[in-house]
């Protein structure tokens, strides 16, 4: 939950009072909006949310456990080609192929995350990358239940349309609730036995192994978790594109905005993610319709800036400037240079 | 028979060129721990430099990619030594993210300045191809492959019998102790990617002797380069040569013996494999993956 | 940004809105000049911003020509037509949601992105919020059977690109060949294709071998072409793009498949695979959606010969079949405004559905899909390093070489 106070030596209960309220503000005022804006700039809000609950979807795995996972989009097509195949072929309504697909996730997740979580550092997160590219190659080729390269559609008209279309007042809201659903499980995790035993094994996995936390079982929950919120995002995109294609549902770089989101805003926190969804996708947004041409430079310069002057992420960067009084941009690159 | 020692044949070449394109990235992986995300980039860079070599002053490809190496050579080297070395000691994914950056940067760089016209370097003996039996050996893959060989060759020699190449190795090894040793880490790190940017712009120009190129195609060679390195291994010199060969052999049995399609698929199912049963790659050094740095 | 994030991304929101509302349709200004905005998400970078580029040079053309040389009046006022771009990145959900802005700025007529992904995309957002497109950019037949009614797409359909080049085969070579292998890349667009083609091809008496698919943007079709070289076909014919289309005839002296001809789509009407292949191009056929020779004039560019002569004056590279197409797309928006003589978005529609009309680029007419199936494609052969247009025989600038002679 955003909060203002947080940095300061405020205890945790007021903390949290503070949150709420601000929270309960941000949810009126995104409310509110929904009547203000016109169609157009709902579907750019929306991609906001939507960024924002795949982005704190990363975190748990990412963020929390340390577990860098490359090819997080997998959760978010499968889920997303889930819900297609069973609203087109078996005619389900939206609203049950939802959880489904996120259940459905998730199961593949404690599938592959046994073998995978042995792995460490970069080689886990290539063997995710190979995972997600390999899921796309086999959605193109079992063509005759996934439609393959020919893309597969949702139906929204007709009789087989169980669910009728949202339009882009009701996707603002379902993707504004799956945004809020991710926050809330994010600061749960953030705040609970489990999550406090998801750093440590970030931390250091021995040694949490030898004071009694389960790794294995914390990762592989941890990696399913992630892929449910991933995969029920992947549902409603779907739902809401209508017509959908295997190189987009898996593209790699939803999950390197994903990751840049985090680590811009901070990762292992619940509003870094937050904020680096945010501001990422505002900017890159606004630069692609008011500087047609060159709006590749500037996000790539803003990005380099980005990393080069606040690579601990810009929650991180505010709460040690707080405690330290040191806000220093120099110090970071004198700290972290070779 | 026939058919099937002609797909191995291509599977090897094919592996050969996967091998070029992978060993750079995989030296910087295995020394620096950096993920170089802009690799594609530099190889497509390459590409283009010695495109331009032979439209200007009609230099033939082989001997283009000297310059091409050179180019690179020195991009690298500034870009790590300005860029990257400032965020070496950060947390471990912001390599990442800023190679990511550059690699957009360069990409729609090269877009503006060359446009996304397909191109190819032409040679008179760019389609030749020989026979052995009944099976046929297209001549420029062969001679990309020889290089390769060459090339993973010959860094071999240079890390183990040159001065630099030791203290490049010492550097990945214990940082810490190499800089206490009079090694100065800043210089070894930004060599180290200047030698990978130059094997990229070799590779670039085979590239695209053999097949079209145009700035898009960077991902899929940035990709490419992951899956090899990490198949083989980090750490060892021969290990991109390894990964590329395995799954140039791979790809190739699985388009004559399946249907074509699933080739793509069946080498992600290979890497996967590997990594369950082999999680340092195949001939991969477990030091690698543990280090600490200071 | 730190602080009230939301709510300052919803003062960011309100304040661009308001941004935004500054830029909504200009009214009729004092000079009696109706200045008719219409909106073009196009592929500006990315994986196809190649076409995407191609595309907006078309349209930009078209948007020149109009202006300059137009005489016609809606509301006794003069007409001028502003084309407004976005860079959709080529990705097709961005493509659908520039529509969407541009849909909240009132701006309601529209001419395609580039690509059946994108192009599927935006013409289901143009059936929810009843704009007005025409395509220029997706010659998938799926997309225009899914019952939408306000997109047009002025290009053959995509079941014509191979089915062409079997027609002209059969009618022209001669001795005629028996066997065709077909080789296809796996996206929608190539299988549909390659649908077409087959059933072109066995309806006329040809031995079908294959279809072989590859996966779309490889260049390695050894797997293919190992598979089909012990039938020896006499004609070769690849669903493909350019990227593959290169590999194929590449690979196939590599690996020793010679054939009679080789046939392709999309590839060999574009100036850099002749430039590639070199000698190994010659006598390859080819399908277009246009050559400058095809039939057909308009008062707005004349010939396909001047539309080419003007525009390689104007972009400094000859017009390819991309640059036509959108110029065509854009022509017939216009015409249709000129028709209903207004900028109603139900009204364009309708004129474009009765619309029937010949133009530099053939004949524009619309069937009840949507689609333009009045105008052949047309089928090239690269002979000494050029391009020239063998069928239809009317169109023919030179006779077809047959056999492939290497």
């Amino acid at each position: 939950m955003p909060t203002k106070a947080s940095f300061s030596i405020a205890s945790k209960s007021s903390r949290t009072l503070v949150a709420s309220v601000f929270g309960v503000i941000a949810l009126a005022m995104a409310l509110a909006l929904r009547s203000q804006l016109p169609g157009g700039e709902l579907r750019a809000v929306s991609t906001i949310f939507m960024f924002i609950a795949l982005s704190q979807a990363w975190n748990i795995i990412g963020g929390f456990t340390g577990y860098a996972s490359f090819g997080q989009v997998v959760f978010f097509g499968m889920g997303g080609y889930f819900a297609a195949v069973v609203m087109l072929k078996y005619h389900f309504s939206f609203w049950l192929a939802l959880p489904l697909s996120g259940c459905f996730a998730a199961l593949f997740a404690i599938l592959i995350g046994q073998p995978l979580l042995k792995l460490k550092g970069h080689y886990f997160a290539i063997a995710t990358l190979g995972v997600a590219e390999g899921m796309r190659e086999v959605v193109i080729n079992i063509a005759d239940l996934t439609g393959g390269g020919a893309g597969i559609s949702v139906p929204i008209a007709g009789k087989f349309a169980k669910t009728e279309y949202l339009g882009d007042g009701g996707f603002y809201l379902l993707f504004l609730a799956l945004a809020i659903f991710s926050l809330v499980i994010g600061t749960v995790v953030s705040r609970n036995k489990f999550g406090y035993g998801l750093r440590a094994i970030h931390q250091n996995e021995d040694a949490a192994a030898a004071v009694g936390i389960n790794t294995v079982r914390s990762k592989v929950m941890a990696y399913a978790l992630s892929a449910f919120m991933t995969g029920i995002v992947g549902a409603s995109y779907v739902f809401q594109q209508v017509t959908i294609f295997p190189e987009r549902l898996f593209d790699v770089e939803i999950t390197v905005l994903m990751i840049m989101m985090v680590v811009i805003g901070g990762s292992g926190t619940v509003i870094g993610p937050l904020l680096g969804a945010l501001s990422l996708q505002f900017v890159s947004e606004y630069l692609r319709e008011h500087f047609t041409n060159v709006h590749t430079f500037i996000l790539a310069g803003i990005i380099i800036l980005a990393v080069i002057l606040i690579p601990q992420g810009a929650v991180n960067y505010l709460r040690e400037g707080i405690r330290t009084k040191d806000f220093s941009l120099l110090t970071n690159i004198r700290r972290y240079r070779l | 028979m026939d058919t099937f020692l002609q797909v191995t044949a291509y599977g090897l070449l094919q592996g050969g060129l996967l091998a070029l394109v992978a060993v750079g990235f995989s030296l910087v992986w295995g020394i620096m721990n950096i993920v170089n995300l802009s690799h594609g980039a530099f190889v497509i860079l390459g590409a283009y430099i010695a495109w331009e070599m032979q439209a200007w002053t009609g230099l033939d490809p082989f001997l283009g990619m000297f310059v091409s190496a050179a180019v690179l050579f020195c991009l690298g080297y500034v870009i790590q030594r300005y860029l990257i070395n400032l965020i070496v000691n950060g947390p471990v994914f912001i390599t990442l993210l800023l190679t990511f950056g550059i690699n957009m940067a360069l990409i729609q760089a090269m877009n503006l300045v060359f446009t996304a016209d397909f191109r190819s370097i032409q040679t008179s003996y760019g389609s030749n191809s020989f026979g052995i039996g009944e099976v046929r050996i297209p001549l420029v893959r062969l001679l990309a492959f020889l290089l390769a060989i060459v090339i993973t060759l010959l860094l071999v020699a240079f890390v183990k019998r040159t001065r630099t190449g030791i203290s490049i190795m010492a550097t990945g090894m214990d940082r810490g102790a190499a800089r206490l040793m009079g090694i100065k880490a800043r210089h070894v790190y930004a060599l180290t990617f200047a030698i990978s940017a130059a094997l990229a712009g070799m590779a670039g120009t085979m590239i695209a002797t053999i097949e079209t190129f145009d700035p898009s195609k960077a991902g899929k060679f940035t990709l490419m380069a992951f899956v090899v390195a990490v198949l083989g291994g980090l750490g060892n010199m021969y290990g991109a040569l390894v990964g590329g060969l395995l799954i140039g052999l791979v790809q190739s049995w699985a388009g004559q013996y399946l249907s074509g399609t699933w080739v793509n698929a069946i080498a992600f199912l290979v890497l996967i494999i590997v990594l369950i049963f082999r999680p340092n790659g195949l001939v991969g050094k477990a030091f690698y993956a543990a280090r600490v740095e200071i | 940004m730190r602080k009230n994030s939301r709510s300052v991304a919803a003062l960011f929101a309100v304040s661009s809105l308001l941004m935004f509302g500054v830029h909504a349709i200009p009214a009729a200004s004092a000079a009696d000049v109706l200045t008719i905005t219409i909106g073009a998400s196009v592929p500006l970078t990315g994986s196809i911003a190649k076409e995407g580029i191609l595309t907006k040079e078309g349209y930009q053309f078209c948007q020149e020509k109009v202006n300059a040389l137009s005489t016609s009046t809606i509301g006794g006022k003069q007409k001028k037509i502003e084309i407004i771009f976005q860079d959709d990145t080529s990705k097709p959900d961005i493509a659908a949601q520039n529509l969407s802005k541009f849909n909240d700025k009132g701006i309601k007529l529209i001419l395609s992105s580039y690509g059946s992904a994108n192009v599927n995309a935006q013409a289901a957002v143009v059936e929810l919020n009843k704009q007005t497109m025409v395509d220029s950019g997706g010659a998938d037949n799926a997309i225009f059977n899914k019952g939408y009614t306000r997109t047009f797409n002025v290009m053959s359909p995509a079941t014509e690109y191979a089915s062409s080049m079997v027609k002209a085969i059969a009618e022209l070579a001669k001795p005629r060949p028996v066997t065709i292998a077909f080789l296809s890349a796996d996206d929608g667009f190539s299988k549909t294709v390659t649908a077409g083609g087959v059933a072109t091809a066995k309806a006329l008496g040809f031995t079908v071998i294959g279809p072989e698919y590859f996966p779309n943007a490889t260049s390695d079709v050894s797997a293919a072409l190992n598979k089909i070289k012990a039938a020896k076909p006499d004609v070769i014919m690849g669903s493909v793009h350019f990227v593959e289309g290169v590999a194929l005839i590449k690979q196939s002296k590599e690996l020793g498949v010679v054939p009679k001809s080789f046939a392709e789509t999309v590839a060999p009407p574009i100036l850099d695979f002749a430039t590639t292949l070199g000698p190994l191009a010659e006598n390859v056929l080819g399908s277009a959606q246009w050559t400058s020779t095809a039939k057909g004039q308009d008062r707005y560019f004349g010939t396909a010969k001047s539309y080419d002569a003007e525009f390689k004056a104007r972009f400094g590279h000859q017009a390819t079949y991309h640059n036509a197409e959108a110029s065509a797309a854009c022509l017939a928006m216009v015409y249709a405004i000129e028709k209903a003589k207004s900028i109603d978005p139900d009204k364009v529609r309708t004129a474009l559905s009765t619309l029937d009309t010949l133009s530099f680029f053939g004949r524009i007419k619309f069937d009840s899909t949507g689609q333009n199936t009045f105008k052949p494609m047309s089928v090239i052969q690269i002979q000494k390093g050029k391009i020239v247009t063998v069928w239809p025989r009317r169109d023919a600038e030179a006779k077809m070489l047959w056999p492939y002679a290497k």
